[in-house]
């Protein structure tokens, strides 16, 4: 297995090379030769084989978790030189050590993906512009913007991790002008738009809430009555306010069976004892409906997953 | 005009731009949404190497030099195979290898199934465990909790004994046991609503889950009233963005 | 009244009266009175009671788009953790542009507390920021394994020392050899990512949250089952922490007075010792009555309306 402690650095094997050196460059580029020669050799992969061959891709990967969580894990860390109990304790370091590694592939994956979004966009917007579409002056707008991040972005990254070695830059009176461009556009116009888009909702739900929240069905009434209890107790002040006169009446009573009528009280009975459990069923049903799910697509049985 | 209100004044007028759509659709509110578009896409292609690629695949293939108090690291070759691999799904803008782009997606795919099992267990295990609720009372003593107080001069609460308070909260009393009955019933009634989505026989299980669609109905109106809040608050934020960070600063300088 | 033309009204009148009300409501007095709901006190106390020799593990997973709640979460935890000396250890998952953000909350409050006279928190003394983990499963599952290894590679400035060192050999993290040793795990969030730490975690480590008004109703099976010991929902949990952190709980600052803020659960629970306490949940809690009342009111008034409508057409056909 490949080993990596944390932090001393791991005794040199077949899997590693000194950082940098000529023969690491040798291993890395052979190995992306290799992996370009089966990209190549796959394109002329028969048809019938298509399918079988992403089934085993995908059942392999998830094999791993299945047998992580079947084969018991170790019940401390090994230390250095000290050799398994048996055959089971062996698997079960095994699994333990390659589990980073197993998880930094769907991340490193995951990422490679991503440019495949931003590559698609590109691609309608520079059609857009080449073949002068309607509003092509907008599709401008967005490749400048996109450059102009990218290209700040890159150059404030390189400053802080390469350029400044003292850590300077953490203080922002130390900014220069690409520093400050860069936070400008992230910091001052994309995270501020950002919070806007999701801030129109807030609008439409007021708009909906006064055109179509009626009360036509016991459902629909059951459903408002929830909300607006919930509403009211959000309410700090209301609440709080009802509560002091509740407490009034109950030491102007005594009677303390008065004290379940305050808001709090109420909305928390309704929480505990009724909005929860509905939430976990709901929760309860879904959970189901993804484990389903998860060991359809495991073993190749979900149609227009990765198997169709 | 000093940087920090540059900043501000900016933010002011994209959130302005944006909000202009509430009036109705207009030019300026598309020109907004393609800066946001622009920065958007150009910033994830910042992170994803600065804060992905670089740390978790470029560091580790091609290892780390010494720095201060941090040893080398050796590279780990193996990592340039995950390359090629991602590169097959960029194969989905091809007509005859489109099918290739399933295997790191196949991968990803895996890799979240495989851990389903074990996430299932862990996530409900614990909820299923603790909807088992006691619905029969354990004393008769009293028929609600009795208060675990007395009331002093002016109403000020004086506690009870400590074993008197000990014995009120290991005690079950009936309203209690009510409560559980109606948290168990809430959600065997939602569940079973899930549950049977095909056609029911039988009076009876019409009429549970009629009232399982009810508790269902109670569900979404908590989520309904929360999502409100955090809704408002948004606009809220944006007020005082406005408002208070801005024009504060302005009117301060 | 004519309730049909009010039934008529043009939204953007709505959305006027909604941009006013909210505008004026953040000049309104903001210290309101309030009772903490049981979730937030119970995090309130857990955060008051945790040993200041074991650090805290932050998972901040919220970008600005939900800056009116999250970023009065992060701020409250940061002035409790900074107010007891505790040393904290900061990651985001999923979104790329949340590890920044949370880093300007931290760079807000240092210059805050500095201001004021008060100690800062220093990055690889105090606080170590590891980044982003793109895949919050890989990430949550890795820690759950072995912490050393998830976060073994991942390096830190220290600040007034050049270079930069791994984490692991930071004051901060020295003595953590798996994830149960960290004292508490605080996910703050606007999205799922809760489920993925709930499932990975919760049985490793004590675990709470602090998330959005949309995240919060899913929080409570977690709650109630005890995989979350307490959580913070919305501006009001944010508010909540707030009221407490300048009230305490069944504490009073004279004898004799009755505590603000009472929990049957708990002895005395004081208020955080230094720095600020009401900011930006205070400022914008006010406000929210004003736009639930707004809402509340444009349901009542919108059946009333159809009632009084459909009453006319009845009318009508006799």
């Amino acid at each position: 297995m490949i080993e990596l402690l944390a932090q001393a650095p791991p005794p040199p094997s077949f899997w590693n090379r000194p950082p940098y050196s000529p023969e690491l460059y040798v291993m890395v580029i052979g190995t992306i030769i290799l992996g370009l020669a089966l990209f190549f050799g796959l394109t002329y992969a028969p048809t019938r084989l298509k399918r079988p061959i992403v089934m085993t891709f995908t059942f392999l990967s998830g094999l791993f978790y299945v047998l992580l969580w079947l084969v018991p894990t170790p019940l401390k860390p090994k230390e250095p030189g000290e050799l398994p109990l048996n055959p089971v304790d062996a698997a079960g370091i095994w699994f333990s050590d390659a589990l980073p590694r197993v998880a930094d592939v769907a991340q490193i994956l995951s990422a490679f993906l991503l440019g495949l979004g931003i590559f698609s966009l590109l691609t309608i917007h520079i059609r857009k512009i080449n073949r002068k579409q309607t509003d092509w002056g907008f599709s401008i707008v967005l490749l400048v913007s996109m450059v102009l991040m990218l290209g700040f972005g890159y150059a404030d990254w390189i400053m802080k991790e390469f350029r400044d070695p003292l850590g300077l830059l953490q203080d922002s009176s130390n900014w220069t002008f690409v520093n400050q461009m860069s936070d400008l556009l992230f910091d001052g116009i994309l995270q501020q738009m950002d919070a806007a888009m999701f801030s129109l909702i807030a609008f439409y739900i007021l708009s909906a809430a006064y055109r179509a929240f009626r009360v036509r069905s016991v459902e629909s009434t059951v459903l408002m009555a929830s909300a607006l209890i919930l509403m009211l107790s959000l309410m700090g002040g209301v609440a709080y306010a009802w509560g002091q006169g509740i407490d009034a009446l109950v030491i102007g009573t005594g009677n303390e069976f008065l004290n379940n009528l305050k808001i709090t009280e109420v909305a928390n009975w309704l929480r505990t004892n009724m909005q929860a459990p509905a939430i976990r069923a709901i929760e309860f049903g879904v959970g189901l409906g993804a484990l389903a799910m998860g060991i359809r697509i495991w073993l190749g049985l979900e149609r227009g997953g990765v198997s169709a | 005009m000093d940087y920090t209100l540059l900043k501000l004044f900016l933010g002011v007028v994209f959130t302005l731009l944006l909000y202009s759509v509430l009036y109705r659709e207009n030019k300026a509110y598309r020109f907004a949404e393609h800066v946001f578009l622009g920065l958007a896409a150009g910033y994830t292609l910042v992170v994803v190497w600065r804060d992905i690629l670089y740390v978790q695949w470029w560091q580790k293939m091609m290892g780390t030099v010494a720095d201060g108090a941090a040893p080398a690291m050796p590279g780990y070759w193996v990592y340039a195979i995950l390359l090629p691999i991602g590169l097959m799904g960029y194969t989905i803008f091809s007509k005859k290898n489109n099918w290739m782009s399933r295997i790191p997606i196949g991968i990803i795919l895996g890799l979240w199934s495989g851990q389903q099992i074990q996430v299932w267990w862990n996530t409900y295990g614990p909820q299923i465990l603790n909807s088992m609720r006691p619905v029969i009372p354990t004393t008769w003593e009293s028929i609600t909790r009795p208060i675990t107080y007395t009331r002093g001069e002016g109403g000020i609460k004086v506690n009870l004994a400590p074993e008197r308070v000990a014995e009120i909260q290991s005690n079950l009393y009936f309203t209690q046991a009510l409560s559980n009955f109606i948290f168990v019933l809430t959600v065997v009634a939602a569940f079973s609503y899930f549950l049977f989505s095909f056609d029911l026989r039988g009076k009876f299980l019409n009429k549970f889950n009629t009232f399982g669609r009810w508790m269902l109905m109670i569900g979404f109106g908590a989520i309904f009233g929360s999502t409100v809040m955090a809704r408002f608050a948004l606009v809220i934020d944006r007020m005082s963005f406005i408002w208070q960070e801005f024009f504060g600063r302005l009117l301060t300088r | 009244m004519n309730w049909s033309k009010l039934q008529n009204v043009d939204r953007r009148v709505l959305y006027v009266i909604l941009l006013v009300a909210t505008s004026l409501g953040l000049f309104l007095p903001s210290r309101i009175p309030n009772d903490p709901e049981p979730a937030a006190k119970d995090l309130y106390a857990l955060l008051m009671q945790l040993p200041e020799d074991k650090p805290v593990i932050i998972q901040s997973d919220w970008t600005n788009s939900t800056r009116g709640e999250t970023m009065g979460h992060l701020e409250a935890l940061c002035r409790i953790l900074m107010s007891r000396r505790i040393k904290f250890v900061i990651y985001a998952t999923a979104d790329a542009q949340a590890g920044q953000v949370a880093l300007n909350v931290i760079r807000q409050i240092n210059e805050e507390r500095k201001k004021a006279g008060l100690v800062t928190y220093r990055e690889g003394v105090d606080y170590i920021y590891l980044g982003v983990f793109p895949n919050a499963e890989g990430a949550g599952q890795n820690m759950r394994n072995d912490i050393r290894k998830a976060w073994g590679t991942r390096q830190t400035k220290v600040d007034g020392q050049a270079g930069r060192v791994p984490v692991f050999d930071t004051a901060v993290l020295r003595n953590m050899r798996s994830v149960s040793d960290a004292s508490l795990m605080v996910v703050i969030t606007a999205s799922a990512t809760i489920d993925v730490a709930v499932q990975r975690l919760s049985d490793k480590v004590t675990m709470a949250c602090m998330s959005t008004g949309v995240v919060a109703p899913s929080l409570l099976p977690f709650y109630q089952a005890g995989q979350l010991k307490g959580f913070a929902g919305g501006l009001r949990g944010a508010y909540d922490m707030e009221y407490m952190m300048a009230h305490g709980i069944n504490y009073s600052p004279t004898p004799g007075q009755e505590p603000k803020v009472t929990a049957e659960k708990f002895g005395e629970i004081p208020p955080v010792p230094e720095g600020k306490s009401f900011e930006r949940a205070a400022r914008y809690f006010g406000t929210l009555h004003i736009a639930l009342t707004l809402l509340i009111l444009a349901v009542v008034m919108g059946n009333v309306g159809m009632f009084v409508a459909k009453k006319k057409a009845k009318g009508g056909n006799n």
